[in-house]
């Protein structure tokens, strides 16, 4: 009975014998808490980072736009303080969505609205903000020069397989695409392939940067990329009725260059207030010269 | 005397004041206490249930965006159909291609994970040294910490390229690149898992082998081994697990080819997995589009087959479990040393032509083998992405937004929402986390209920988190019309951890000896009394260190909050909940496979997120090392 009156005690000290762990919890879980407490002042702003504006616009879509709104986004944040842009990338069918949905203000695509999203948000108004060419890359040490539309078509339906079919190298061709569900291979598919199935064996990546790295850094690779991405890959000349035109801007520019497709920007409805001034400033012409700078076709006139 | 002690015991712990039946007055305060187990009970049970809840909102959800695919073009067309193709001109849509492709890739990373886990599990628990054990053990665990993009991030840029010149192949995407990235980020899962049953063999059974005179090499393999079976078959089922699901490392090394290597055993082929599939092209398909409904029963399938991996590893323990254990720790003892007494019999003696020790020898080489190609993996890895990216620190890079695409200025914005990210999801699992796993060791009995509560967990547990990717993003940012936010990626996020969290408080509350809980309700305190001061102190190290690995695991993902919460980039950081934010895992994805020129930033990125999580990892360990020493064991 008389050792019912002996304190109780600790637990830590029954369990362990030791002191310190208990010390050792409370020290832990006051990191703990700290991190918590670091998600508990989301309202504030830690200090070095600059005032929060009062309003905001959400830019969210295609990838292929994404250095345009986002580049653009610096000028403009410089130049209206008041205003913070969002951006983010998905695709065109994310910016399409949030834009259709009301989660963005404003949506980018490089592709043409399809009848499913026409049908769902009706009240999308279509932007065309610049223009882009697809370049056809292969890796720097590959000997071929240019292609005709007919011999890419057949390099990506799997007619060809090897390099010298086609006037270069004998070595085994590596067909590099992007995925299915992207605007650039859709205009792709459309625009090059005419519809034509492409190859089965063809590695996909989910962006340009992908395609480019995989082309730099395989032999036989083939790519098609925007005009931005053509650091350590060979871009490939295309042949036109026996004339071979180079990607140069200038070709581009006069149209001359046969890959082209329009980029957009995306709205529900007229755009209003700070979304009316941003796409905007992308339309006057120092928004236009942002565009050349990311590697982008202004808009002619 | 005993009139004053007795009083003494009343006064001090009221509730003693139960075995003094014949006293008149209860206390007032009990009868508050009773009503305060009551709701609390209630409560937890409640809380509990959210986890089953989540289970069936993740399938219904997923099942909500997926019917319509099978409806349209038939469940054997899908299942079985050999064409991926949803955009072309006759799109379809044939997932055929992408099952086989996950299990290929699974297949191959377990043949090449298990025997190297094996032989890293086996020399940690039986061969090294102590001191030798301190260092490996904790490196190996912390292999586990390094973030699956970064893993991505290395095979993209030099695995492939590796596979391609040294196998002189056109090029290095493929199945066997796939395979080693899995093998890598499953091998520690499996070594610390095996290893954990490898050292509950009781001591008397080695001890027993040696007696007989088995060489060491022959006690590991006929006594350890088969005694640590369903240990070792619950880890390798677990490294499965994370192969199946992993997402972001195999999209960036497979090649993504829906097709299937022809023959089958050419591991050079490009393939394509289930999960790889959702990853690249969830992110442009069309919203409502039949490709749309497609991808989503591409998760349904996904989900279902991990379900399977799941319901067979439950089978096969369960099975195991089902032999009593006493039968089973001596059939598991006593067949080993059947096998050994023909050694001894000069028969077999005459057969033989190894010696035993010879045999061990040879053994423990192949052993140490393994032992250095899993270190020497985590090695290269870990020094690629320091050596390059040590460059890129300054302080403008740790403190700046980025600018120019994330060529230049810094990733501070990212760092930032990383921590909004990870203490939000620790803010929605933490509480609902404990909660359950108290309701289910203190409350609960094994019943139907409770199974099923564990069943869900599990399964929460080995659902990928690209599923939960899409869950969140279905429910959360279109259902509930959060839109892309902070909020969103948390709760998304949050579900992903939860099952490490409500696994590990359990382990850490079954651990907690019986005797305690009775000496408190002996000196008459309520259930929720014992549980709140006598179950949960000693309990909290166990629970901490549960907490910091999950933070681990969600600040490197970058899977779940793809859809849900991220954006390329922001110079301010996130006023409130509903506002996006950058992350590193993502903005590391981003500059590796969109932003050419960015070198030095993305290994920079790289290097701030490894020794981020890394060192939350370290924490960890060292939170359970001072733990296990201070337990007495």
């Amino acid at each position: 009975m008389s050792k019912i009156t002996i304190p109780f005690y600790h637990p830590f000290i029954i369990m362990t014998g030791k002191r310190l762990s208990g010390v050792t919890a409370v020290a832990l879980a006051g990191i703990l808490m700290v991190v918590l407490m670091a998600a508990g002042c989301l309202g504030s702003q830690p200090s070095g980072s600059p005032a929060s504006p009062s309003q905001q616009i959400t830019v969210t879509g295609s990838t292929t736009v994404l250095p345009i709104a986002e580049k653009a986004r610096e000028t403009f944040e410089d130049r209206y303080p008041s205003t913070s842009v969002l951006v983010s990338g998905g695709g065109s069918s994310v910016g399409v969505r949030a834009v259709g949905e009301g989660t963005a203000d404003i949506g980018m695509s490089s592709r043409d609205l399809k009848p499913e999203e026409t049908g769902m948000y009706p009240g999308l108004v279509l932007h065309h903000i610049a223009d882009d060419a697809i370049l056809l890359i292969v890796h720097p040490e590959n000997s071929i020069e240019s292609l005709t539309l007919d011999q890419v078509r057949g390099i990506y339906n799997g007619t060809y397989t090897n390099w010298n079919q086609v006037g270069g190298p004998d070595l085994e061709i590596v067909v590099i695409g992007r995925d299915s569900a992207s605007g650039t291979r859709e205009f792709f598919g459309e625009y090059v392939m005419k519809k034509e199935d492409f190859i089965r064996s063809q590695e996909e990546f989910n962006s340009n940067g992908g395609i480019q790295q995989k082309v730099s850094r395989t032999p036989g690779a083939i790519g098609y990329v925007g005009l931005g991405y053509t650091e350590g890959v060979k871009q490939l000349n295309i042949e036109v009725d026996g004339n071979t035109i180079e990607p140069t801007l200038e070709n581009i520019n006069s149209k001359k260059y046969p890959i082209t497709r329009p980029l957009y920007m995306l709205t529900n409805g007229e755009p209003e207030g700070a979304v009316k001034e941003f796409l905007e400033f992308i339309m006057s012409e120092e928004g236009q010269q942002i565009v050349a700078s990311v590697d982008y076709i202004p808009l002619q006139g | 005397m005993k009139k004053e002690e007795a009083a003494a015991v009343q006064s001090g712990y009221p509730g003693w004041s139960g075995h003094f039946r014949r006293e008149p007055e209860v206390p007032f305060a009990r009868r508050g206490r009773h009503l305060t187990d009551l709701i609390v009970g209630k409560l937890l049970f409640i809380v509990a249930l959210l986890a089953i809840l989540i289970v069936f909102f993740i399938i219904g959800f997923l099942l909500r965006d997926g019917y319509q695919i099978v409806l349209e073009i038939g469940l054997w067309n899908f299942l079985a159909g050999m064409d991926w193709n949803p955009a072309g001109p006759t799109p379809s849509f044939g997932i055929l291609p992408l099952i086989v492709g996950t299990l290929l890739v699974t297949a191959l990373a377990m043949a090449i994970a298990v025997p190297l886990s094996m032989a890293t599990a086996i020399y940690i628990a039986e061969i090294a040294g102590p001191r030798t054990k301190e260092v490996i053990k904790p490196a190996v665990e912390l292999l586990a910490g390094i973030p699956s993009v970064v893993y991505g991030f290395f095979g993209l840029i030099l695995l492939t390229e590796w596979i391609r010149i040294l196998f002189d192949r056109p090029s290095g995407s493929s199945w066997l690149a796939g395979s080693i990235l899995l093998a890598i980020m499953a091998i520690p899962t499996i070594t610390s898992v095996a290893e954990d049953a490898l050292s509950s063999v009781p001591r008397e059974f080695r001890e027993g082998s040696l007696a007989l005179g088995a060489t060491r090499w022959q006690t590991i393999r006929r006594v350890v081994v088969p005694g640590a079976l369903s240990g070792i078959t619950a880890a390798v089922i677990l490294g499965m697990g994370r192969a199946i699901g992993e997402t972001m490392a195999v999209l960036m090394v497979t090649g993504n080819a829906a097709i299937i290597p022809e023959p089958i055993t050419n591991v050079f082929s490009p393939v394509r997995t289930l999960t790889g599939t959702l990853g690249i092209e969830m992110g442009e398909v069309a919203f409502g589009s039949m490709h749309y409904h497609a991808l989503f029963g591409v998760a349904v399938v996904l989900l279902v087959i991990t379900l399977a991996v799941n319901g067979l590893a439950r089978f096969i323990i369960h099975r195991i479990q089902m032999t009593p254990a006493r039968s089973r720790a001596s059939g598991a003892f006593m067949q080993p040393v059947h096998n050994l007494i023909p050694v001894s019999l000069p028969r077999q003696a005459k057969r033989r032509v190894i010696h035993p020790r010879t045999t061990q020898r040879f053994a423990f080489l192949l052993i140490s083998l393994g032992v250095v190609i899993v270190l020497a993996a985590l090695g290269v890895i870990l020094l690629e992405i320091i050596v390059n990216g040590a460059g890129a620190i300054s302080l403008e890079f740790l403190t700046a937004p980025p600018s120019n695409l994330g060529r230049e200025g810094g990733i501070f914005p990212a760092i930032v929402g990383t921590l909004y990210l990870v203490a939000g999801a620790l803010a929605v699992a933490l509480p609902i986390g404990i909660a359950t796993a108290i309701y289910l060791i203190e409350y609960t009995a094994d019943s139907r209920l409770t199974r099923g509560i564990r069943a869900a967990v599990d399964l929460l547990n080995g659902t990928p988190s690209i599923v939960f990717g899409l869950f969140g993003f279905a429910f959360l940012v279109l259902f509930l019309n959060f839109g892309v936010s902070l909020i969103a990626g948390q709760i998304t996020l949050g579900l992903m951890i939860l099952p490490t969290i409500i696994r590990t408080t359990e382990e850490s509350l079954r651990s907690i000896p019986k005797s305690l809980r009775e000496g408190s309700y002996a000196l008459g305190a309520s259930k929720w009394q014992t549980i709140w001061r006598v179950v949960l102190p000693p309990a909290l190290p166990g629970i901490i260190t549960g907490a910091i690995l999950s933070i681990g695991r969600a600040a490197g993902e970058t899977a779940p909050i793809m859809f849900t919460a991220v954006v390329f980039s922001s110079r301010y950081l996130p006023s409130s909940l509903s506002e996006p934010v950058m992350a590193l895992p993502y903005h590391l994805f981003i500059l590796t496979t969109s932003v050419p020129g960015a070198d030095n930033q993305k290994f920079g990125t790289a290097l701030v997120l490894l020794m981020m999580v890394l060192s939350i990892y370290l924490v960890a360990i060292l939170v359970r090392r001072r733990y296990n020493r201070a337990t007495v064991m």
